[in-house]
């Protein structure tokens, strides 16, 4: 048993999701869960299914991962030259922080409808949404980045005669990286939660109105299918930044998770 | 050379340094022993040229120091090395940014030279993390000397690795000395490797620092063998700079005392 967990941890978590879903299964089919609030794994991946088949739910993937990659494309142009600005100059630290701090302390949840009176029911607000919830988790850890730099490596680029400029860019940047990464992947969690909110309000497309819609017809397999749906874009996303990072900073993540 | 600091506010100065007159002769090995906060940090980074004097200056071969230049380097307590960079990569730190310009083929081959010299060779694409402090020191006085300065500054080089690396380290460093004939001023606030190492050890005193005494150290090299550092010259020596430094630990408890 222990050989086998050594060899194949990933088998645990098979078994143990699997004994999961057929123990769901069972207790739906045998009428103790109700229908309506938990449907069987089998008709939410019946659902599932037809909606990739018919090509119904891609119309809508698609949408959500368009905005989605906008916003966060934007988010990275915007907040990772600033924040690596704001953690090397402080008048600009000084012009920009109470705005980045006031903002990046208000649930951006809470600009929906501000965002919908301004711009409608568009792919603008939802954009702006995803934008507004991503870019100062990622800003923020940049100037951190920056301003955490160990001060020995400044002063043993400075003995070894780097001038100011090769200074930022040898010394200061690549020690911000992993920093820039972390940001990002932060970024990328609020931007996941800024889609679904802005797609539930201020939409006709996109996961988030799916499940709206899939709640409004009582439509339970669909609305845990696009759960699960999430569930699988989150993880992925995240996985890509894990190896992103342990790529780009390996003395970061040496000891980590 | 006096080196001086506005304390916070501009109130008032912290002097760190007082009436420092040194010569230092090439090829020579001085090392720099003091009580702990007597400016010996403060020293070294005014000879490397990244902290001013306010009074007086430091000169390197008849030329006033302006700024830190590829005539001295500088190897670190806790290395510095850059964690992104391989061994190989962090070396190559102590070429590039010199004014004159080494052609890609001639720096590698002084590279290569100097790993093998440090006696690093295997482990030249490895990150810092994956190698011990002795290691790294390695690299750290590697990156110094690829550059060829004509000083080499170390600051508390071996106060970061444990004991038996830290003998071991200084035998390698009097062998990958002897073999370069560096000029060295080396920071230590232990006096063993202060006499096993200098020619000469500068005794300063608690602050602001001024130099005590400068205590020559006539002993046969290589020095790393027992029967020198068993020897009575030896003994007579670590003891007598033990005595000039105890007064000052003795001073600098008594300033700091119960009521302050």
């Amino acid at each position: 048993m222990a050989g086998a967990w050594r060899r194949a941890p990933w088998l645990f978590s098979v078994a143990n999701v699997g004994t999961f879903l057929l123990l769901w299964q069972w207790l739906a089919s045998a009428g103790v869960l109700s229908d309506l609030f938990f449907p069987a794994p089998t008709a939410v991946f019946a659902e599932l299914w037809e909606g990739f088949s018919t090509g119904f739910l891609w119309v809508h993937i698609g949408s959500s991962f368009q905005n989605f990659t906008i916003g966060l494309g934007l988010s990275c142009l915007i907040a990772i030259p600033l924040g690596l600005v704001m953690g090397a100059n402080r008048y600009v630290d000084a012009l920009v922080s109470p705005y980045v701090w006031a903002l990046a302390s208000m649930p951006s949840v809470a600009l929906v409808p501000l965002l919908v009176l301004m711009l409608g029911f568009t792919d603008a607000a939802k954009i702006s949404l995803i934008v507004l919830s991503a870019v100062f988790p990622i800003m923020i850890n940049c100037m951190a980045g920056v301003k955490t730099v160990d001060k020995s490596l400044l002063t043993a680029g400075q003995v070894f005669g780097a001038k100011k400029r090769q200074l930022y860019s040898r010394v200061v940047l690549p020690s911000a990286a992993p920093f820039v990464i972390s940001g990002v992947n932060q970024g990328m969690s609020q931007a996941l939660i800024g889609l679904v909110v802005a797609e539930m309000f201020a939409t006709r497309q996109g996961l988030g109105y799916l499940m709206v819609r899939a709640q409004e017809s009582f439509n339970a397999p669909l609305l845990y299918g696009v759960l699960i749906l999430l569930v699988v874009i989150s993880l992925t996303f995240v996985e890509i930044m894990r190896r992103l990072e342990a790529r780009v900073a390996p003395w970061q993540t040496l000891d980590g998770i | 050379m006096t080196v001086a600091y506005e304390t916070d506010g501009g109130a008032g100065r912290f002097v760190a340094l007082r009436d420092v007159d040194l010569e230092i002769r090439a090829g020579e090995f001085i090392a720099v022993v003091g009580p702990s906060g007597c400016g010996k940090t403060t020293l070294i980074s005014t000879i490397a040229g990244i902290v001013k004097p306010c009074q007086g200056e430091v000169r390197v071969g008849g030329k006033p120091v302006v700024g830190p230049g590829p005539d001295r380097a500088m190897v670190f307590q806790n290395y510095a090395l850059m964690p992104w960079r391989t061994v190989v990569a962090n070396i190559r730190f102590g070429l590039e940014f010199q004014g004159r310009k080494l052609s890609k083929s001639e720096a590698d081959a002084r590279i290569e030279r100097f790993i093998d010299l440090v006696g690093l060779r295997g482990f030249e694409k490895r990150y810092p993390y994956q190698l011990s402090g002795g290691m790294q020191q390695r690299v750290g006085i590697a990156r110094a000397l690829v550059g060829e300065p004509a000083i080499l500054l170390a600051d508390e080089p071996f106060g970061a690795v444990d004991a038996m690396t830290r003998e071991a380290m200084q035998g390698e460093l009097e062998r990958i000395l002897a073999a370069t004939g560096q000029t060295v001023v080396l920071i230590t606030h232990s006096i063993d490797e202060a006499i096993t190492l200098a020619d000469r050890v500068v005794v300063v005193s608690h602050r602001p620092g001024t130099v005590l005494e400068v205590v020559d150290v006539p002993l046969p090299r290589p020095r790393m063998d027992d029967a020198v550092r068993g020897s009575a010259e030896y003994a007579r020596l670590r003891e007598y700079t033990w005595n000039l430094l105890k007064g000052e630990a003795l001073g600098a408890h008594e300033q700091s005392g119960p009521a302050a």
